[in-house]
Parts: C-alpha cells; sequence; structure tokens
C-alpha cells in the first residue's frame, strides 16, 4: 500500500479532482478522497496503524469509505432508542448494529480494538460473516449516538437494527428444523450399527437371544426419532386429514407410522421383521429436504421494514417564536415548518416555503441526477436534501406520503402475487391417495390367505412408497442452484423464484440505473464558431473542477479522463444556475439557458434539441458552445438483449424519457424490443400486470424504490445489487455487483433446475413403479428395502448435483 | 458375549451427549460466524482478552 501508486488508505488510483493530501505519521500521503484521509487520519491518531499491516498482509481491498449516516442523534431519543436497544435493569444496553464497510478481518480487528478503547463499552463483538457488531455499554457512561459517530470516524457507516423483529420468528422455526434433523441423524447413525448386526445374522439360532435385545433397543432409538423429529409431519398430517386436503405430510406420517407400528407388532411377536432403521433413515432424509428448503426461503416482511427505514425519524420543527426544536417525526403534523439540513433527509412531505437547492431523489425514483427545486415546489419524505438549507411546510405525514404509498403498493402486490405451484405439489395428492388405494387392496387380496402375510405385504407397500426421494427432488435441486448461482453472483432470495424463472418469456427493464450507469458523462461537445472542442473543455473544466454539482463533476471528470491540463482558473464563483470564473484571464460563464439568455446571449435552438442534460459555455461575453451530458448505457447492454432474444423471451424496456428517446433507445438496441416512453414511476407495475394479462411470465429487472411494486409484482424479481436495500427486499434475486451478463445466466439457471426437478420426480416416480408390484406381491424384505430407499435418495441427490456442471456459463444454454 | 448389553446402551449414551453438545453449540451462538474466528486468531497479539459470553444473547444468535 504505498502512497506513490494509489490511495493510502484504499489504494484506489489518486486521480481526478478529489484526489488530495495529507501528513500520516511525519510523511506526506496521497489519497484518493478526502473520506478515505479523515478515515486514515483517525485510525492513526488511535495509535491503530497496526490496521494497515494487517490489511497488506490479507491482500485484500479496501473501499472508500461509505457515507455517513445523518441524523446520528435521533437514536438518543427515547422513542427511538426503544425499538433498536434492550436494556437491562443494571444500566447496560445492548443493541445490534449493522455495519456498511466491513472488507476483511482487520476491519473486525480495527472496530473491536477501538470499541473496546471507549469508555463505557462493554463488549464489542463483530460478526465477519453477518457484518454485524453486537455491542454493549453502559447507559450513563457513553451514548449510542457517540458509539456510531466513533465507528462513522474510522470509516464504518452502522445502522441498528431490530434482529428479532426482523428474522426472529424465522430463525426459531429454522433452529428447531435443525435440532429435530440432528437428533435423527443421531438416530440413523446408531441405528444403523444394530441393522448390520441383525443382516449379518444375529437372529441364527446359535446367536442366543441377542436378536431380541437389537429389536428392543432398536424401538428405543426409533421411537423417540418418530414422535421428536417426525413430530411436524405427524402433526401437519393430522391438521391436513382435519381439513380435508391431502398434502406431503399424509403420506411420510403414515408410511412412518405404519413401518414403526407394524415393527413393534413384530417386536412384541417376537418375529424376525423389523422396519426401525427404514423409519429412522427415512425421517431423516426428508428432514434434510425440509431443511434445504427452510434456509431458501425467505422472510417476506422485511421489505417493508427496509422502506420505513428510508423515512428519517427526526425532524427539526421552527417554532411560533422562530425557534428550533429536534422533534421525533411521528410527532410532526401538517402545517409544521420544519427545515431541511443540508445532506438531511426530509422527514414529510411538503412544499418548499423558503430556500432553493438540489434534493436528490435517487431512492425514490432511480434517477441518479439531483432535481434542482425551489419555492412552492413539493418534497418527498425519505429524499435527501443537497446543498442548501430548506425549510418546509409538512402537508402529509407518515401513512399519507409518497413513500408511505408505495409501501402499500408492494404490500398489496406481494398479496396478490400468485405463488408459483410447486410441481411435487400438484403431483402429490393424487401420489398419496393411489398409495393408500394400492397398501388397502394389497392388504384386502392377501387378507384371503394369511392375516399376518397381508399385513406385511401392505406395511412394504407403505414403505416402498415413503416419498423418500419425491420429498428430496425440489428442495434438493433448488439449495444446489441457489449456491450455484450464489458463486456466481445471483442471490436467490426465495427457492420457488428458480422455477419460476424458468417459465420466463419475458424481460421488462427499468432503464435508469439498471441499463445506464447511474452517473452523468459528457456524451458530446458543440462548439460555436469553430471554437475547439478540446480547449472549450479545458476551459471548461478548470472552472467546474471547484464544484461539487454531478454535472461539474462530469465535466471535470471528462477532462481528466482526457488527460487534459488545466489553465489557471480565479474567482470561480457560483451564480444563478450556473458558475462564473476567469480563466486565463478570460471571462468564463457556464450554467443554463435561460442564465445565458439573461446575460443576453444569442441562442441556437437548434443545437439546444435531444435528451440529456445541457450546459451552455460562454467566453468574454460571445457563445462558445454547449455540452451534453447523459447517463450512458452500459456497455454490455446490446449484447445482454441479443442473449435474451436468443433465449425466445421478449424485451420491454421502461423509461421516463420522452417518447423521441425512447425511439431513439429502441433504434439503438435493436428492432425487436418494445421500449415505453414517459412512464410514470407509479405506473411500472402497471406495464407489468399489462404483460401478464397477456399470459407472459413476466422478469422484472430494477433498482429504485420506486421499482419496488413492479419488482414484487412481476412473477420474478431481479434487483442490482448497487441499487436501494428495498428493491433488494422485494424481488426474488438479487444481482451482485452490477454485471448484466449474469441475467441470462439466471434464465439459464432457472431453466436447468426446472429440468432437473423434472427428472429426479421421475425418478423417483419410477422408483416407486418397479418396486411396487414387488411390495404388493410380499417380495419385499426388510434387508431389501433398507437398500433401495438410500439409493433412490442418493440419485435424486446426484442428480441434483450435476446443476453445476450442465449450466453453461457465461453463455446461455442452447434453447 | 454379554458384554454387549452393556456396551450398546453406552454407544447409544455417548452419541445422546454428542447430540446435546452439538445443541448447546448451536443454541450459544458458536456457528454465528464461520469466517472471523478463523482470521481472529492470527490478530492474538494485541487483541484484547476475548469479551465473555452472557446467558442473554445466546438467544439472540443466529444459525
Amino acid at each position: 500500500m504505498s502512497g506513490q501508486s494509489g490511495c493510502y488508505h484504499c489504494g484506489l488510483p489518486v486521480t481526478g479532482f478529489s484526489a488530495c493530501h495529507g501528513e500520516i505519521d511525519g510523511e506526506r500521503r496521497a489519497f484518493c478522497c478526502s473520506g478515505c484521509l479523515t478515515v486514515c487520519q483517525a485510525i492513526h491518531d488511535s495509535g491503530l496503524d497496526e490496521f494497515y499491516r494487517k490489511v497488506y498482509r490479507r491482500e485484500v481491498q479496501l473501499a472508500p469509505p461509505p457515507d455517513m449516516p445523518a441524523d446520528l442523534d435521533q437514536y438518543d431519543l427515547d422513542e427511538v432508542r426503544r425499538e433498536f436497544v434492550r436494556e437491562d435493569s443494571d444500566g447496560s444496553c445492548e443493541a445490534m448494529l449493522l455495519i456498511d464497510g466491513i472488507h476483511c478481518a482487520a476491519c473486525v480487528w480495527l472496530i473491536e480494538r477501538v470499541m473496546s478503547d471507549m469508555p463505557g463499552v462493554q463488549k464489542a463483538e463483530v460478526n465477519l460473516a453477518h457484518k454485524r457488531l453486537q455491542i454493549r455499554w453502559k447507559r450513563n457512561q457513553i451514548r449510542l449516538s457517540e458509539i456510531m459517530r466513533r465507528l462513522a470516524a474510522i470509516g464504518y457507516a452502522a445502522v441498528p437494527f431490530n434482529q428479532e423483529a426482523l428474522e426472529g420468528q424465522v430463525r426459531r422455526s429454522n433452529r428447531r428444523l435443525l435440532f429435530r434433523m440432528a437428533f435423527a441423524g443421531f438416530g440413523v447413525l446408531n441405528i444403523m450399527w444394530i441393522s448390520i448386526a441383525l443382516y449379518a445374522g444375529a437372529f441364527s439360532a446359535d446367536a442366543g437371544g441377542y436378536a431380541q435385545f437389537f429389536h428392543w433397543v432398536s424401538f428405543a432409538i426409533a421411537t423417540p426419532v418418530l414422535f421428536y423429529s417426525g413430530g411436524p409431519f405427524l402433526a401437519g398430517a393430522a391438521s391436513s386429514l382435519r381439513h380435508g386436503r391431502l398434502n406431503m405430510d399424509v403420506p411420510i406420517a403414515i408410511g412412518a407410522l405404519a413401518t414403526w407400528g407394524y415393527s413393534v407388532f413384530q417386536t412384541l411377536a417376537r418375529h424376525e421383521h423389523v422396519y426401525y432403521d427404514t423409519v429412522v433413515t427415512f425421517l431423516f432424509v426428508i428432514l434434510v429436504g425440509r431443511y434445504l428448503e427452510a434456509l431458501a426461503r425467505r422472510n417476506a416482511t422485511s421489505a417493508t421494514t427496509r422502506l420505513m427505514e428510508l423515512q428519517p425519524r427526526m425532524a427539526t420543527r421552527i417554532r411560533g417564536d422562530g425557534g428550533e426544536e429536534r422533534v421525533a417525526v411521528r410527532k410532526l403534523k401538517a402545517g409544521d415548518i420544519v427545515l431541511v439540513r443540508p445532506g438531511d433527509k426530509v422527514p414529510a412531505d411538503g412544499l418548499i416555503i423558503d430556500g432553493e437547492g438540489h434534493v436528490d431523489e435517487s431512492m425514490l425514483t432511480g434517477e441518479s441526477r439531483p432535481v434542482h427545486k425551489h419555492c412552492n415546489e413539493r418534497l418527498s419524505a425519505g429524499t435527501v436534501n443537497g446543498e442548501a438549507p430548506l425549510r418546509m411546510q409538512v402537508e402529509q405525514t407518515g401513512a399519507g406520503t409518497t413513500l408511505a404509498r408505495i409501501i402499500h403498493l408492494v404490500e398489496a402486490a406481494q398479496g396478490s402475487k400468485a405463488r408459483v405451484q410447486r410441481i411435487a405439489d400438484r403431483i402429490v395428492p393424487w401420489f398419496v391417495f393411489v398409495t393408500l388405494l394400492l397398501a388397502a387392496s394389497t392388504f384386502a387380496y392377501w387378507l384371503g390367505q394369511d392375516f399376518e402375510k397381508a399385513l406385511l405385504a401392505a406395511a412394504a407397500v407403505l414403505i416402498i412408497t415413503c416419498p423418500c426421494a419425491l420429498g428430496l427432488a425440489t428442495p434438493m435441486a433448488v439449495s444446489v442452484a441457489a449456491g450455484l448461482g450464489a458463486r456466481h453472483g445471483l442471490l436467490v432470495r426465495n427457492g420457488e423464484a428458480l422455477e419460476a424463472l424458468a417459465g420466463i418469456d419475458h424481460v421488462v427493464f427499468d432503464k435508469t440505473g439498471t441499463l445506464t450507469e447511474g452517473a452523468m458523462r459528457v456524451t458530446e461537445i458543440c462548439p460555436v464558431d469553430g471554437r475547439d472542442a478540446s480547449e472549450m473543455l479545458q476551459m471548461a473544466a478548470a472552472v467546474e473542477m471547484h464544484f461539487t454539482h454531478p454535472l461539474a463533476r462530469a465535466l471535470a471528470g471528462e477532462a481528466e479522463a482526457r488527460g487534459l491540463s488545466l489553465p489557471d482558473c480565479r474567482e470561480a464563483h457560483a451564480c444563478n444556475g450556473g458558475v462564473a470564473a476567469t480563466v486565463a484571464g478570460r471571462q468564463v460563464l457556464l450554467g443554463s439557458a435561460v442564465l445565458m439568455k439573461e446575460r443576453g446571449m444569442a441562442m441556437d435552438v437548434g443545437q439546444a434539441s435531444g435528451d440529456g442534460a445541457l450546459v451552455w459555455m460562454a467566453v468574454d461575453g460571445h457563445l462558445a458552445g454547449l455540452f451534453r451530458l447523459k447517463d450512458r448505457l452500459r456497455q454490455d447492454v446490446v449484447a445482454l438483449i441479443e442473449q435474451i432474444l436468443d433465449m425466445k423471451a421478449g424485451v420491454t424496456v421502461l423509461t421516463g424519457d420522452s417518447k423521441q428517446a425512447a425511439a431513439a433507445l429502441a433504434g439503438h438496441l435493436g428492432g425487436d424490443i418494445e421500449v415505453i416512453g414517459e412512464v410514470l414511476p407509479e405506473d411500472k407495475a402497471h406495464y407489468v400486470s399489462l404483460l401478464q394479462k397477456q399470459g407472459k411470465k413476466v422478469l422484472m429487472v430494477g433498482d429504485g424504490v420506486n421499482d419496488a411494486p413492479a419488482l414484487a409484482c412481476a412473477d420474478v424479481g431481479l434487483a442490482m445489487g448497487s441499487g436501494t436495500d428495498v428493491s433488494m427486499e422485494c424481488s426474488d434475486v438479487v444481482l451482485m455487483g452490477s454485471e448484466l451478463s449474469r441475467i441470462p445466466f439466471a434464465l439459464a439457471l432457472g431453466r436447468q433446475t426446472l429440468r432437473t426437478i423434472r427428472q429426479n420426480l421421475s425418478l423417483s416416480l419410477a422408483y416407486n413403479l418397479i418396486l411396487v408390484p414387488l411390495a404388493m406381491a410380499a417380495l419385499v424384505t426388510p434387508v431389501f428395502a433398507a437398500i433401495a430407499m438410500p439409493v433412490s435418495s442418493l440419485l435424486v441427490i446426484g442428480n441434483a448435483v450435476l446443476i453445476r456442471w450442465r449450466t453453461c456459463l457465461p453463455q446461455p444454454e442452447r434453447a | 458375549m454379554s458384554v454387549i448389553y452393556g456396551l450398546i446402551p453406552g454407544m447409544i449414551l455417548l452419541g445422546l451427549v454428542s447430540v446435546l453438545v452439538f445443541f448447546w453449540a448451536v443454541r450459544s451462538g458458536q456457528y454465528e460466524d464461520m469466517e472471523g474466528p478463523a482470521h481472529r486468531i492470527l490478530d492474538d497479539d494485541d487483541m484484547p482478552a476475548a469479551p465473555e459470553k452472557n446467558e442473554q444473547d445466546a438467544d439472540d444468535d443466529r444459525l
């Protein structure tokens, strides 16, 4: 991590206008941004330079620190704190913080070190896998906001979260399932020893009374496994029979109970056929399937919780006497005057009554460019104020805000989304019905000859048909596919989504932030009067490098990228709708068309048509030209769309741009796709449902909060990992990073998964078809059943594992 | 051969003990973070003493 090649803190190249230098340990070091500099300074001041040695040793790449959360003092407010902090009677508090910015174990070391050095902190433990910090502190010695500020100083953004509310329920039930599975596993391992002894001849005459003993030992192992590990199946079957609907639990419960009951009967009658090992193995294998399934299931409640978190919890209210007070957002009423400081989140919907400035609405619209707002314009709760303080009058709070409406839309979409009906679920009732019928007729047939033989044959039918392999067929395939996806940057949040992905025949993209890069770039420089374009850019960049507006940054960045040297610039200042400065002795003015008209410049309107943002430039009072800046399409978009079309799926792109811009985009991307322009953010879900009404299975790809309803409404929602948390929570699949080429891979993976599930189901049904006649003919012995059943399960598991090799990468499979 | 009357229950008892140990390990969060501790052991040079686990956090642990 040498200072020459890259940023001293994160190692990124030190280029551009954000680069800066600082003195660390008596040496001058280069940093890529001021964030890295401050963090490095704080780490150095705490005497923890050891951190960099650890990072270096692990060869990890740090990143610039994340943006610091605003409004930290809100967590000292009693109402807010109660949500996250558990307080004990001895005056200590405990909370769980989600930490943004943890890269490796060196960060764990740094955080734990810094925290334990703070007075009042009793315990700080970082969980690297989940990026969480569990912290315990003395209430009267330190406040949570101070802890979070300290974390921010060393480069980590912390958000408290209420783990119990978010995942407590699911976690507890998963853990119970794990315990049941572990207990069944213990049963399998031990009962096998006994069974081997029995098969090896412990029942023969010279073995004495051991057979009886072994039977009773098997009984002692199998019975608790049946009633503890198999408890959920027995309960599920009982309730399913009460409601008159056959589900998967019924054959499992009947099979297990019948086998166990028959074995008990054999044990009591001192006969030789016991099937205890079959019961236990069977329950174990089924529980493995259930557990894998449970791990893949997602927590549906969290999407709305995340949305709620976008809303700030505190606001600065202006009292009648002109003084300011900090109040909880839920105490705001319509008509209150609120001050929104630069960088703060807007606490409620309302009208600006004083001030003007840029507001970042990207979490609502996905639009990366901050929107300029002035008096009498609306602000939405959750958006972030840019550079100037704004006073606004509250109109809507809580449930009345735009954000709350989106939350409502998401809830509605999630509620109405038809569950993908699993193929196995469709087969099960028939399967159960036929099994019971066969067992009953077998029993009736043999009853004429011999009661015991009839019982044995009927039990064998139930044992053989125990849907062991059938129960594993789907979960095993889904969990292998989900694991494969995760390794290639696809996070499958919902197992059913994989099956649904296979049926997708239409892909809808939200353009902004998904197909585009999400940052402004200079796409065109139009000089007038034969001026030199790069000279123009040089002068513009020299002025703009003094400003942080996205357009200014784009211009300065472009000059940097072209390797232009910047002339000397003086007296750079912002004026209404633009900037002005003296560059190399010439008066340069950059700004909007309105500004140019105000200054009496003659404008050529022809150049101003087309899309994108325009920055006009004037030198010494004469119009010099204009820059066109656009949020560029990502490079791989055209290839991506070709690949999707190759897979026989349609493509629709939704954009808020004008109809002309939409048509131009359609031409650029190829004729076979549909680009719909002027789509209002709220209407995206509507377009998705229109397509669904035409019988299409829709995959929605998006990233902003306003995409959330569409993501939830589509058959499968795919969110970009670079997008907002909310869009990720609403989606079934999350694309880590933003490599679009993973989308065809996701489709291929879904198709391969479905194919494997079908193969698995056929395998297990074929197994039943072959063996059931044997069982009905009373030809199946316990040894045979004990071998045949695991083999069928192993076949299904093996076939599922093959998904890894069968899903081609990165080329999609041939359709 | 009558020794197996004692050995087999003994085997099962030992198995049960290991199951109980596993239950305890899951409850007390031993499987909570599968990544961190592997690295943490390398940092022992200047780590503060490992903070003690208390009863309540057993319930907060995740599988």
